[in-house]
This record gives C-alpha cells, structure tokens and sequence, in this order.
C-alpha cells in the first residue's frame, strides 16, 4: 500500500507546494500544513468509498477539482483593493492607447525614411512613449489609496452642474475687461501704424496691408461689436436664454468664416515676416471654434432618449 | 466577433441556484460549528445533511471566517495525524444568532410572496 501511495502523496505535496507558494509568507506554512492533511483525509475518504487504494488518477481528479492553484491562493487571501477598478477599465485602456497613438504618431513619420532611422526611433521615441501608460498607472494607484484611505470622501456622489444656463458674473465681468482691453490694443496697434511717420521698425513690423484696413478690417470691428453685446447681455441677464445660445452659435460660426476670410482673402500685414505666420495661427483658431462649436452640440443633446421599442405616448 | 450563444435555461438554472445556495454557505458553516469540527469532518457533517460544499470552497472559507474573528481554531491529536478544529467564537456566537434571525426572517417573507404569487395562479386557473 505504501509503494502505491507514494505517486499520490508526491502530487499532492506538488499541489500543497504550489498553492503555498502564492500566499503571503506569514500564511504559508499553516495553510499548507492544514491543507496537505486535508486533501489527504479527502482522498481516503474518496479511495474508501470507491473501494480501491489511491492511484495518480483519483489524486488528480481530487486536486483538479479543489481548483487552480491560483484561484485556492485567492480563495485563503482574497486580492486587495484594485488599482483600476472595473468601471474604468475601458477609460483607462482608451486614455493609454491614445496617448501612446498621439506621441507615435507625432513622431513616427520623420523616422520612416530609413530602417536605421526607424531603429532609433524605436529605441528612443517608440518606446518612450510607454511613459504615459505608467504615468497612467502610477496616477491610478495613488487614486486607488486614496479611495481606500478615505471611501467616505470619494465614494458620495455630488451634482456636477445642477444649472448649465447660469452663468458665473464676476468671470464673464473679466471677460468683458479683457476683450475690451485686447479691442483697444488692437485697435491702437491699427491706428499707431497707419498714423505714424516713424521708419521705426516696430512700425514697418506692425503696418497692416491697406487692402486689409479697406475690407476684412471692418467686419472684424462689426464682429467685435456683436460678440460685446452677447456678453453684456449675458452679464445683465445672469444667465443663457436660448436666443442669446443661438445668437452665440451663429457668432461663432461667423467668427470661423471672418477668420478664414481675413488668413487666405489677402495680405493682412505689409511685412512678409508679420504676414506669414498669420494663415497658420488663424487657421489654428478656426479649429478650435470648430471643436467648441462641436463640444458645445455635443452638451446641448438630448441625454436621456427613451429606447426605439418604448411605444409613443398616447394624446401628447 | 462571433456573438455568444444564450445560456439555456438549464444553464441559467444552475448558475442562480449556485448564486443562491453560495448566499447560505457561511450561515450552514456556522450552524455546524457550535461544535468542534475538522475541515473534512465539517464537509462530511454537511453533506450528510444535504447541504454538500467543495472542498475548495469550504476549506479557504474557514480561514476567512477565522480571519474574521467569527471562529477559534486550534491544532488536536486525536485518534489519526494533526487536525485543525474550529468553533465558532464568542463574536461569532453573537453574530451567528443575528444571521438565524435573518435568515429566519427573509424565508418567512419569501415564502409569503412565493405563496402570493401561487395563489393569484390558482384564483386565474379556476
């Protein structure tokens, strides 16, 4: 009987072994000296009952069932808190792709002309890009120690923004100061240039194209105007009605159309170095009313929509 | 991507009386440890009245609810090798007794919407 106990007493100390080793040292030796006599007595009192000695067969069987080493470990000492929690997994994983795919993407493209400048790119760049998904990590972790130091803090929820149409005075007040203030520089700008007899360079550097002042010039004034009423209304008024959000949208719009006017409808300055840059940085600007334009329908949708299958209501 | 088959009913079946019978383990585990009982002898005691657990279930779940306070154990020779016995502890008496009343409670309101719902059937039949 001995011989023949040997194998399955060999599987099991395998088995004993490998769970043990999965547990935090101070648990190791109690559990598995618990465990091992455990499945021991299990599989006596299997061999009993099917009325045969133990063979490797019965040992497997047994400690196929009583599970995976690393799930019996989890089992003794249950994981502790996650560091991303399930619910942010798919953000996280976006959040690192994206991160990675921006910073490949902006340098990739220069590295393409060759395989050994692809090598370096891929020792430098390709790789130090990962970077941001430890940051991500790192910044993960910190917030997981955070909500487990104090859950009571992070775990009561708190309205985001209860009234989107109000708007916040004392802000838009500064506002106002600084378009009003950023309208005077420019327009002092215009008229020093025009004005002036000086051959200054700061003059030459800042003389605007007459065809400019002649056409765009005036609109760009008409514009000002328009968007200085919208915010003295909306300080008046202490919040957004839907014709003053209207009147915004089409503000904008317009500002994208002035905007692509005055870059690509002639010279703005008479200096080519003034000039030059001013297609590139309007056009910047254009995208990003763009994307505001965007973000903003994206906010004023319907959140709440009822599914395709909820029958109309009846009479209204 | 291949979309999943449903569960059959028969899987479904299974899995919630799975979820259910798992809700009561530590309630069944703590009844049968008013006594000093072994892993193995526990299982056994268990089984013998119906209410079969897996190894691999109980054996972790006893150091758990060590862990937790609710049971004492302690190393014993008796007639075979070393056995590590458990019983429930003064806190787990205490909450034990608070888990009967419980549970007590939830089959008497279960049972009343169980009866409930085969009564409406019954007046709907005839």
């Amino acid at each position: 009987m001995t011989g023949q106990f040997a194998k399955p007493e060999a599987l099991i100390e395998s088995y004993v072994a490998d769970v043990m080793k999965r547990l935090p040292t101070r648990q190791r030796n109690d559990v598995g000296f618990e465990l091992r006599a455990l499945l021991k007595e299990e599989l006596r009192g299997r061999s009993a009952d099917a009325g045969r000695l133990p063979d490797d067969e019965m040992t497997l069987q047994l400690l196929r069932g009583f599970g995976h080493p690393d799930e019996v470990a989890a089992r003794y000492h249950p994981p502790g808190a996650p560091i991303i929690p399930a619910n942010g997994t798919r953000a996280f994983a976006w959040a690192s792709f994206i991160g990675v795919g921006l910073q490949w993407a902006g340098t990739l493209p220069a590295a393409m002309a060759d395989l050994s400048a692809f090598g370096r790119w891929w020792t430098t760049y390709g790789l130090g890009a990962l970077w941001w998904p430890g940051f991500l990590v790192t910044v993960t972790m910190i917030a997981a120690f955070v909500r487990q130091r104090w859950p009571a803090a992070s775990d009561v929820w708190k309205p985001k923004l209860v009234d989107r149409d109000q708007i916040n005075r004392p802000l838009y007040a500064l506002g106002l100061a600084a378009a009003l203030a950023g309208i005077g520089v420019w327009i002092a700008l215009a008229w020093w240039a025009v004005t002036t007899t000086s051959d200054a360079p700061l003059a030459q550097v800042f003389a605007f194209d007459p065809g400019f002042l002649a056409t765009r010039a005036p609109v760009v004034l008409l514009y000002w105007m328009a968007s200085l009423v919208l915010l003295i209304v909306l300080i008046l008024e202490g919040r957004w009605r839907d014709l003053t959000r209207m009147f915004d949208m089409g503000l904008k719009i317009a500002c994208c159309m002035l905007l692509a006017w005055i870059a690509f409808g002639g010279r703005v300055f008479v200096a080519e170095a003034t000039n030059a840059p001013v297609a590139g940085i309007l056009s910047l600007l254009i995208i990003g009313l763009l994307a505001d334009v965007a973000w903003t329908l994206w906010q004023r949708r319907e959140r709440i929509r009822p599914p395709q299958d909820v029958p109309a209501q009846q009479g209204g | 991507m291949a979309k999943l088959p449903p569960d059959t009913s028969e899987d479904v079946g299974a899995k919630l009386e799975q979820e259910l019978r798992r809700g009561i383990i530590v309630l069944a585990t703590l009844s049968q440890l008013r006594e000093p009982q072994y892993g193995y002898s526990l299982r056994q005691a268990l089984a013998a009245r119906g209410m079969p657990i897996e190894e691999g279930t109980l054996y972790p779940l006893l150091r758990r609810l060590e862990g937790q306070g609710l049971l004492a154990s302690e190393w014993r020779i008796e007639d075979g090798p070393p056995r590590r016995y458990y019983k429930l502890s003064p806190h787990g008496e205490t909450l034990f007794a608070s888990l009967t009343q419980s549970w007590r409670g939830l089959v008497g309101i279960v049972d009343g919407l169980i009866d409930d719902e085969h009564t409406i059937r019954k007046r709907a039949s005839t």
